[in-house]
């Protein structure tokens, strides 16, 4: 039988892997758009993070910040200037 | 029993590190403003989280999970005082993290202005290209 | 391109496992994670905050975090409120002289339509009073239950952008939340903000008593202090005034950068040109 601190753990290793692959797709993705919903991701991983790590306070602040505001403005940035990452000289970052 | 919470708790802080280091690599190696900012929000909410884990406390019993650190009472006894400070995570991390979450915000926002003029005027957000044009 | 992906992926992850691994089995020796205990400086915060019997150390608050925050702690909030301040005042120096009173006159007719679907419009009509009135809440109660000025502010500051996404700017503007009203509600709370930080200093020039910049409940050698109950109800001293403050001055400044944020392209491009042109 699995004891209840056990799991509380568990969940905190799984929250620890999801967010390490939405950093991983949010950082090397070349649509910016779909990166900025990588990157909520990632922050909606990190809420849970905070709740099951005893910290409400944060929890309240971090879900209206990092989950409704970063990325609406950075949407509104992404709108109003360049969508893609652009490959000029064989770059793209990771791909080399 | 104990090793396995250690494993799994272990998990959590080597992903948030490696959380830095891609973060890491997205500001200083991607060549977007855009995808600088995207990558700094990550690397500050990621210390944070690595911050607060800091100030987490072990299970006092299998059962009893640590409580935070809100007080339920208005007019507690000292006992209640002294098991509350004995169950309770670390409120500091917390406090310092709290105004640093805001902060952060307003920060990026000043950011995104920045990227925004250096649009309004270049024409680009590619630090490649800004980098070529002269004057 | 997406094999490569997946494969670096996996092998992040394995490496992570087996760090883990690694240092569970005492690659540094064997400690348990997380520790059992917190430091002396965490326990004597959670000994003090609500504690009548060390009149001397306590902030005669439930919300230790809040009592940190704005009591123990309350220099760093201060300049952390001034570092907002700058971040606000260098989006807003960007973007000075650019304003949308001349494009509201030609777009009135633009008020009405524009926009998301009609389901976004009545449920955005429906959701932005109670966001506000969540987030007063939370501002409100902050000395009591988690929350705070801080996070009421950032809730509060939803509501503005969920009307700028659905409707249109010129919709928020002409409802009356345009840029001067919050420049003024962002001034109110950062003076409001000052003026809590002063206001044991202050009683004490006229009653001629000891007094300290930041003080809340009475100390040995300063008596004067803000009241910590008000005929049984618990507001903790000056923690409900700075959380007020910091909730109007949060919401304010939040939401006027948003609006700077979302005036039209063509807009800015129209003013940017004229300077240029003199």
């Amino acid at each position: 039988m699995i004891e209840l601190d056990t799991l509380t753990y568990l969940f905190m290793a799984l929250a620890g892997v999801v967010s390490l692959i939405a950093t991983y797709l949010a950082v090397l993705e070349n649509d910016l758009i779909r990166a900025v919903i990588f990157s909520a991701l990632q922050s909606t991983v990190y809420a849970i993070l905070f709740y099951l790590l005893m910290a409400p306070d944060i929890a309240l602040v971090y879900i209206p910040v990092a989950v409704g505001l970063y990325p609406a403005v950075v949407l509104f940035l992404i709108k109003k200037t360049e969508r893609s990452e652009g490959d000029l000289g064989g770059a793209g970052g990771g791909s080399e | 029993m104990s090793e396995l919470n250690t494993f799994l708790f272990n998990i959590l802080l080597f992903s948030l590190f490696f959380n830095v280091g891609i973060s890491l690599y997205g500001i200083f190696a991607r060549p977007s403003l855009i995808k600088k900012i995207i990558a700094l929000t990550i690397f500050s909410d990621t210390a944070n989280v690595l911050a607060i884990a800091v100030g987490y406390r072990g299970w006092p019993s299998p059962s009893q999970p640590p409580i935070p650190p809100v007080i339920t009472t208005t007019e507690p006894s000292i006992d209640d005082l002294t098991w509350f400070a004995r169950q309770a995570v670390d409120p500091l991390p917390q406090a310092l993290v709290l105004t640093a979450i805001v902060i952060g915000l307003a920060v990026t926002l000043f950011l995104v202005f920045l990227t925004l003029q250096v649009y309004r005027l270049y024409g680009t957000t590619d630090v490649r290209r800004v980098a070529r044009l002269r004057g | 391109m997406r094999i490569k992906k997946f494969l670096v992926l996996s092998s992040l992850i394995i490496l992570v496992l087996t760090l883990s691994l690694a240092f569970t089995k005492g690659a540094l020796g064997h400690y348990p994670l997380p520790l059992p205990g917190v430091r002396l400086l965490a326990s004597w915060y959670l000994f003090t905050t609500l504690n009548p019997q060390y009149p001397v150390f306590t902030a005669m608050s439930p919300e230790a975090v809040t009592a940190i925050v704005w009591d123990y702690r309350g220099l760093d909030t201060l300049f952390e409120t001034a570092v907002f301040f700058l971040a606000i005042v260098g989006a807003l120096a960007l973007m000075r002289g650019i304003s949308l009173k001349s494009a509201l006159n030609n777009a009135s007719n633009r008020v009405g339509d524009g926009g998301l679907s009609l389901i976004c419009k009545t449920a955005a009509r429906l959701l932005t009073p109670l966001i506000i009135v969540v987030s007063a809440s939370i501002a409100l109660h902050g000395h009591l239950t988690p929350g705070g000025g801080f996070q009421g502010g950032s809730a509060a500051a939803v509501a503005p952008l969920l009307v700028l996404v659905i409707f249109s700017v010129y919709f928020l503007l002409s409802k009356g939340v345009s840029e001067k009203p919050m420049l003024i509600l962002r001034t109110v709370g950062l003076v409001g903000i000052y003026l809590t930080a002063l206001a044991a200093v202050l009683i004490g020039l006229f009653t001629g008593l000891n007094a300290y910049v930041f003080q809340n409940q009475p100390k040995p050698d300063a008596p004067l202090g803000l009241p910590a109950q008000i005929s049984g109800a618990l507001i903790s001293g000056s923690l409900l005034f700075f959380n007020v403050f910091e909730y109007l001055a949060v919401a304010g400044g939040f939401t006027l950068v948003f609006i700077l944020l979302s005036i039209p392209e063509e807009v800015v491009k129209s003013f940017i040109g004229g300077e240029t042109h003199e």
